[in-house]
């Protein structure tokens, strides 16, 4: 059974974390948003044993189990977007669907090459 | 009615539909029952049916976004899961990642660009192969609109698990580090979900690749976004 009091704790201090990396976005000015800058504050934090890993593990288990619940209410807007599905909206879902088959071709392609030369080095 | 009672509400309702859908996508497995998916529907169609506007809604729905935030800082938490095999792979995910994201967003912002739509609806489509709660950030700070933003992620999502065997073909892909990078780079959680199914390397590649994704759109995205609009 997850410890409430626990998970609590654990998103606390995820929030704390997004904070931080929030108000360093917007100090130093940066473009990428605050809680990328937050991702990459508590990997580094991790990887370098200064925050260890069962400070945060149930509560963050816990949000990347259940990512999807967070952006439901947003997704819900669309409700007020609909007349995208119609007409030209129609062509930007053609778009997505090129540029995706783009990127997953693309990004595998590069990645395919790079590990079978080491492979042949290896050899 | 008081906004606490409504905000109250639209919380618990959004729980509770969030979890009933949860639980059915583990009987059954299919696009059409991802919470994202059927979990929105619910709610649009319960918003429509009672003539409640959005905005009612979200005196509730705002504070489950407000989690946002913190729910991006939790991806974290996979990565330094996958820290050995990203340790051992990171040169050819990191590349892969790079130039399919870069490609990505440039044939994004370039085709939505010469149709001819709507500025605010090009910003939202860019980081489109980024996982929904970075891609509703970076469309935010972009000038898009977030809910539109997930709607096209969702869109990448399930068109690019349907696309991959053919892409895959077309692309002479056979590796299981180039499959893995491809799903997390292109669909993102549900790319990564259906690499799972074939193997947990490829799951766990695809994993990695989602995230580094997420970091790479979102430092290219508004470069990207300058030179090319």
């Amino acid at each position: 059974m997850l410890r409430l009091d626990k998970v609590i704790l654990h998103i606390v201090i995820l929030y704390v974390i997004f904070l931080i990396g929030d108000w360093i976005q917007q100090t130093l000015n940066l473009f990428i948003p605050g809680s990328v800058v937050g991702m990459i504050i508590l990997l580094i934090l991790l990887l370098s044993n200064i925050i260890k890993l069962s400070w945060i593990e149930e509560g963050t288990k816990l949000f990347v189990n259940h990512l999807t619940l967070f952006f439901i209410p947003a997704t819900v807007g669309v409700i007020n977007y609909l007349e995208i599905f119609t007409g030209k909206g129609l062509l930007v879902i053609g778009i997505i669907l090129v540029s995706t088959a783009l990127v997953i071709g693309i990004s595998a392609k590069v990645s395919q090459w790079i590990i079978r030369k080491k492979e042949l080095q290896h050899e | 009615m008081s906004n606490l009672l409504i905000g109250i509400t639209a919380i618990v309702g959004t729980l509770a539909v969030y979890l009933f859908t949860w639980k059915l996508h583990k009987k059954i497995v299919s696009p059409l029952t991802l919470p994202i998916f059927l979990g929105s529907i619910i709610i649009i169609m319960i918003l429509a049916v009672f003539d409640i506007p959005y905005d009612t809604y979200m005196v509730g729905g705002e504070w489950i976004n407000q989690l946002l935030g913190p729910a991006v800082v939790a991806l974290a938490y996979p990565l330094y899961m996958q820290r050995n095999l990203l340790k051992q792979l990171i040169v050819p995910i990191l590349c892969g990642t790079i130039t399919g994201s870069t490609i990505g967003v440039a044939s994004g912002i370039l085709l939505a660009g010469w149709s001819g739509v709507d500025d605010y609806i090009i910003y939202s489509l860019v980081p489109k192969s980024v996982t929904t709660p970075v891609s509703m950030i970076i469309a935010d700070s972009l000038g898009g609109v977030m809910s539109l933003a997930a709607v096209f992620v969702v869109i990448a999502g399930i068109g690019g698990v349907i696309m991959s065997p053919l892409v895959f073909k077309l692309f002479k892909v056979d590796h299981v580090i180039g499959r893995g990078v491809g799903m997390g780079s292109g669909s993102h959680a549900m790319g990564t979900a259906h690499s799972m199914e074939h193997s947990q390397l490829e799951g766990s590649i695809s994993s990695v690749a989602m995230v580094l994704s997420a970091i790479v759109v979102s430092f290219i995205a508004p470069i990207l976004v300058s030179l090319l609009m």
